[in-house]
């Protein structure tokens, strides 16, 4: 399992699902180093992987670029990170974006059968995320609401 | 409206999903169309025990749900009244998925991420059947 593998479903899922739920484009998608530890830029969603292959996807944004996201979800205004409507359009994102990138990893590897658990969002300046083996590159998709880092770890399971 | 049957009585829609912004997304969809949302859940126990006493036209399911997932829940629903008509709501549709669905008599599946055209259509394409 190479890097393109696990991570272009995830990119490509991303550019469809913020086009067709947020009528957002992606300008850029720009492949950067990650360091031994993840530092969240202020907003960042968890959701595990589970089946053939383990492991997680993260999507990370600031706390303004969560307020926007969400707000062009609902169609409604929204001011502070901490609004519950916030935090849940954030996990179904990603619940999505990582779903559909699953629909493509289990059609094109028979057996694999990869599962999602219910996300985890967590929100808070300055959040670094130690003990989590990342891969050596996140993809940094720059849209007109703000920079959204995604990276996703994964292994075959024993 | 899309939403009204011929004699102008709403389409009634229960609509089960974990996430409560889903939830209103799915309203704003249907509501405008004059479906009427008679009932919610976020789980599939409570969809299953919610269904026995609001009798829907129709269920939008979402599929992976805390408690009981969305497809052990249709199962149930169905086997207590096959006519039932459900539309499974799921960001995961690969085959395996598909094939355990329709092995339990599930045949409609609408993939997130939705327009409120994609599930207005959806609707009237099934309940139509």
């Amino acid at each position: 399992m190479d890097l393109a593998q696990t991570i272009a479903p995830f990119v490509r899922a991303s550019n469809h699902v913020f086009k067709q739920l947020l009528d957002l484009n992606i300008n850029k998608g720009q492949a950067e180093p990650e360091g031994d530890n993840f530092v969240s830029q202020g907003f960042t969603v968890m959701v595990g992987l589970t089946g053939g292959w383990q492991g997680w996807f993260f999507l990370d944004m600031s706390q303004d670029t969560a307020i926007k996201l969400a707000g062009l979800m609902t169609g409604e205004a929204y001011d502070n990170v901490d609004n519950e409507e916030v935090l849940l359009a954030g996990a179904e994102i990603a619940n999505i974006i990582s779903g559909n990138a699953l629909t493509d990893i289990n059609n094109l590897n028979s057996g694999v059968s990869i599962r999602l658990t219910p996300p985890s969002v967590f929100a808070g300046e300055g959040m670094s995320m130690f003990n989590v083996k990342l891969n050596a590159y996140s993809v940094l998709l720059q849209t007109d609401a703000g920079n959204i880092k995604i990276n996703v770890v994964m292994k075959e399971a024993k | 409206m899309k939403g009204l049957r011929k004699d102008g009585r709403a389409i009634r829609v229960m609509a089960v999903d974990d996430s409560p912004v889903t939830r209103k997304m799915i309203k704003k969809a249907l509501v405008p169309e004059g479906f009427e949302i008679v009932g919610e859940a976020g789980n599939g126990r409570d969809a299953v025990e919610l269904c026995e006493k609001i009798d829907p036209d129709i269920i939008t399911m979402d599929v992976t749900m805390p408690i009981m997932d969305g497809l052990e829940a249709a199962l149930i629903i169905k086997q207590k009244n096959p006519r039932q008509k459900i539309i499974m709501l799921s960001a995961m549709s690969d085959q395996n998925i598909v094939e355990e669905a329709m092995s339990r008599g599930i045949n409609h599946f609408c993939s997130k991420p939705f327009t409120a055209g994609d599930m207005v259509a959806k609707i009237m394409q099934v309940i139509s059947e």
